[in-house]
């Protein structure tokens, strides 16, 4: 374990010394080895050589018995100093002749003469030779060698290899301590570099190299490394830099993106209070408009009718035209108000169930007047079986009032032709409604804006043809609000075909109570009979509006009775049960839902149809409270005159059903607008 | 009184076959003398060279011839069957003593038995430029001109070598022979006769 731990120095050292210790005891023994044995071999050699001399010597004094003389044979002997014994034995075995070596101890000799030849016995090589007389054997010769040549050379090399190895060791060692260094010394100097770049984390240090070996690529991979890893440590701190920079530009951007933020939450809700107050303003402005435009249409029309029956016809038509231009501006005031409600998400859908073919047939008469102007000719065509669907009637009216006007406006001697029908698409049913005509048309750039508000196909447009730009911005709005689409295919100087597709029954978001409270309201069917059958009663706070009323209704054949206040109002309809009450809304002491709520609280009162005559366009409550329908002003009188003659009919029947409800509610100031439109014509430049 | 001798050998040696290495162990002893003497002399013709042409041919056997009573029986010839000096075999070959000695030009060794003592001088002067080993069975033999003879030491069986009559018989006795050998002079007539 200790020898693994050692440095490489020692190591090396150790390797050296082991492996040339190793090859010189290898070497030397081999060397003594072959050398101690040879020389054994010449060793018994030269015994048998002795034995044959001696044997040589002594076989004729053993042929011929003579003891004595084979003694002295044997004791020449005695100049070999290695033989220590030396035996004759006769044929038979007997010992004839022995010799033993003055400074030998004696040995235990073989009894029997034994085989020929030499062997080694101990430290003794003994060797037995036949002694021969001319050939015929005499005797056997032993002789007994202690080997001392052998034994003193063994000594003597055992003596000479062990000084051989301590010096070879010796200047091994002193080799090997300088060599070893070619090696140790730059894995030394490595490894001192290592530690010193771990322990001071300076990457600039680099390894010297000292040769071109393996630990010379050893020292160039680590100087790689090194260098890598200080391009890595230098991009790293770059890096942090960059990183410590980039974070306080984004700290900044942050600070900066939250004070934005600030100013943007306060710009927005600035611009949130700038939109309710121009919601307010709006709401306020058509108010305020709407009531002096009322004003100047019902003057001018009563005017109209009375310079008519005056016979002055030159008056007429200046009337006419103050009738026209204020239609006009109150239809730009409603189409802008639509819009602005349809933007605020405010505009909600009245759901009915209504016959299409009537509903058809009535806006073909309606526009009539404003098709034939142009010398066109209008041409309906509708599938069989067309039923009834479920929709908000006065947009869906409201949209082809739109797309007829239009293609009136835009053809010259030309056909307008209106087809209509009813298809099934993924199992609901659908309307399809296609108005084309023969008229300019439209470029395909002018298509891309059709249905943005304010456009027209083109500027010069307005002054030729007149009209707000807002038309077909609000039917594509009304037809999204039903789940429908529109779309349009036309050719300059080819006319134009616009086909709406509305769902035969279209759902909404909005609670049906709206309707329900209608629909109850509707079939309060049983009249009183006590009312008065021709007494209307007229609430309304604006004068103006009391005395159109008053005149209108008076020439239709009722009595009229008036009031600005409401008190005065509910009052006034306790005593004398009028046939119908006309309410405004806005009013200064009590307003019209109090007034309305006040009407159908009472059990004497409930039953007396409230219209609901104003300009504050909600509909929706005004059926909630149990209005019987509800006009905006500036009021349609001919549709004003068809409802109030309705109740009279129906109360003269005493106790008879209402007519269907479709056509009772077909109401609102736009189907009114369109009906002026259509019997006053559009206005002309 | 030699006869009863050699009744007294050939029963010893019967016995000594008999008994087999009873009688082998008996070397020196008296009862194998002849037994030993037959056996120095095969040795002998192994440590001695006879010029080549005392043989008629490279392979001719090499001829012992007993001169007078044999001593031996049958142990020489029991001794030289078979075996081969040089690649030649070896003969024993009885003589009886004649004047003309033309028996003995043919041996190659001669052993004069102790019943030619009285022949002695005749058969050395003889042979003596012969190339034939003499060897008498008792001392005195190699002074008196001959090559060797036995003698008996401490009970033991030795041998003493005229060099000088070796030399005329043209023979060359091996020096590991001569080391274990009394090496004699020949003196004047039975000069060390009485021993």
């Amino acid at each position: 374990m200790n020898l693994k731990n050692l440095s490489i120095k020692r190591k090396l050292m150790l390797i050296t010394m082991l492996t040339s210790g190793v090859a010189v005891v290898l070497s030397s023994a081999g060397f003594l080895i072959y050398d101690l044995t040879s020389f054994r071999h010449s060793l018994s050699q030269d015994l048998m050589t002795q034995a044959e001399i001696i044997g040589y010597n002594s076989a004729a004094a053993m042929a011929f018995k003579d003891e004595a003389a084979a003694t002295v044979t044997l004791s020449a002997l005695q100049a070999k100093e290695d033989i220590v014994s030396a035996v004759l034995y006769t044929r038979d075995g007997k010992i004839f002749a022995q010799y033993v070596h003055a400074n030998a101890p004696r040995p235990g000799l073989p009894a029997p003469p034994q085989a020929r030849g030499y062997r080694f016995a101990g430290n003794y090589l003994e060797v037995f030779q036949d002694v021969t007389l001319n050939g015929e054997p005499v005797g056997t010769l032993f002789l007994q060698s202690d080997m001392r040549q052998w034994t003193s050379r063994a000594k003597r090399y055992a003596i000479i290899f062990l000084g051989f190895v301590l010096i070879s060791g010796f200047f091994a060692l002193l080799v090997s301590s300088k060599l070893q260094k070619l090696i140790s010394g730059p894995i030394l100097h490595l490894e001192d570099t290592m530690r010193m770049v771990s322990a001071t984390k300076s990457y600039e240090v680099r390894a010297t190299k000292f040769y071109g070996d393996e630990i010379g690529r050893l020292i160039d991979g680590f100087n790689t490394m090194l260098s890598e890893i200080q391009q890595r440590d230098m991009a790293l701190h770059h890096a942090n830099d960059e990183l410590k920079t980039r974070t306080l530009e984004l700290e900044g951007e942050i600070v900066h993106r939250k004070e934005m933020q600030k100013e943007l939450l306060n710009a927005k809700l600035a611009a949130e209070d700038a939109n309710r107050a121009k919601s307010a303003f709006l709401a306020n402005m058509s108010h305020e408009l709407r009531t002096p435009l009322n004003a100047i249409i019902g003057y001018s029309e009563m005017l109209e009718e009375e310079t008519h029956e005056l016979g002055k016809v030159e008056n007429v038509k200046d009337l006419q035209k103050i009738q026209g231009a204020g239609k006009h501006l109150l239809a730009l005031i409603n189409d802008v108000l639509d819009l602005s409600k349809i933007e605020a998400g405010r505009m909600g859908l009245h759901l009915e169930t209504f016959d299409i073919s009537q509903m058809i047939e009535e806006m073909v008469t309606t526009l009539h007047p404003a098709i034939s102007k142009n010398s066109n000719t209008i041409r309906v065509h509708e599938a069989k079986k067309l039923g009834v669907m479920r929709a908000d009637i006065t947009k869906v009216r409201q949209i082809l009032f739109n797309l007829l006007s239009n293609a009136s406006k835009f053809t010259d001697h030309g056909t307008i032709s209106v087809d209509v029908d009813r298809s099934t698409e993924e199992g609901h049913d659908w309307i399809r409604f296609r108005v084309a005509d023969t008229g300019i048309g439209i470029s395909a750039k002018q298509k891309g804006n059709l249905f943005q508000e304010f456009t027209q196909a083109d500027v010069s447009i307005a002054r030729k043809y007149g009209g707000t730009g807002l038309g077909l911005a609000i039917s594509y709005r009304y037809v999204r609000l039903m789940k429908g689409r529109i779309s349009v295919e036309s050719e300059p100087g080819q006319g134009s075909v616009f086909t709406v597709h509305l769902p035969a029954n279209v759902t909404t978001e909005l609670p049906e109570a709206a309707q329900t409270g209608r629909a109850s309201d509707h079939q309060a069917a049983p009249m009183e009979m006590k009312s008065n059958m021709d007494t209307i009663l007229v609430i309304d706070d604006d004068s103006a509006v009391r005395d159109l009323m008053t005149r209108f209704l008076t020439r239709l054949g009722f009595q009229v009775v008036a009031t600005a206040s409401g008190e005065e109002g509910l009052r006034l309809a306790k005593q004398i049960n009028p046939l119908v009450v006309t309410l405004d809304v806005i009013m200064p002491d009590c307003d019209g839902w109090a007034v309305l709520n006040k009407l159908k609280a009472d059990p004497e009162l409930a039953e007396i149809p409230v219209i609901m005559v104003t300009v504050v366009d909600n509909e929706s409550m005004g059926f909630e409270l149990g209005a019987s329908h509800y006009l905006i002003k500036p009021v349609d009188r001919d549709r004003l005159a068809v409802l109030i003659e309705k109740h009279r009919a129906a109360r003269s029947l005493a106790a008879t059903r209402l007519e269907s409800p479709s056509k009772k509610r077909s109401g609102g100031w736009k189907g009114t607008a369109a009906k002026h439109n259509g019997k006053t014509a559009v206005p002309v430049k | 009184m030699r006869k009863v001798g050699v009744l007294i050998t050939i029963t010893c040696l019967l016995s000594a076959m008999a008994l087999g290495s009873h009688a082998e162990g008996l070397d020196n002893s008296d009862s194998s003398e002849y037994l030993i003497k037959a056996g120095f002399i095969y040795n002998f013709a192994k440590l001695v060279e006879w010029p080549t042409t005392a043989f008629a041919q490279p392979d001719s056997p090499i001829v012992i011839g007993i001169l007078g009573n044999d001593p031996f029986g049958a142990t020489l010839d029991r001794i030289v069957a078979d075996k081969k000096i040089n690649g030649r075999g070896i003969a024993v070959k009885r003589i009886k003593w004649s004047k003309d000695f033309k028996d003995l030009k043919d041996c190659n060794i001669l052993f004069v038995s102790s019943s030619e003592n009285e022949h002695i001088d005749t058969v050395v002067d003889a042979i003596k430029w012969l190339p034939i080993l003499t060897i008498g069975d008792a001392p005195g033999f190699a002074r008196r001109g001959g090559i060797m003879n036995f003698t008996l030491e401490d009970n033991k069986v030795r041998f003493e070598v005229n060099v000088e009559a070796a030399k005329h018989a043209d023979l060359t006795i091996s020096s590991r022979l001569l080391t274990l050998a009394r090496i004699v002079q020949q003196t004047a007539a039975d000069a060390r006769k009485p021993e």
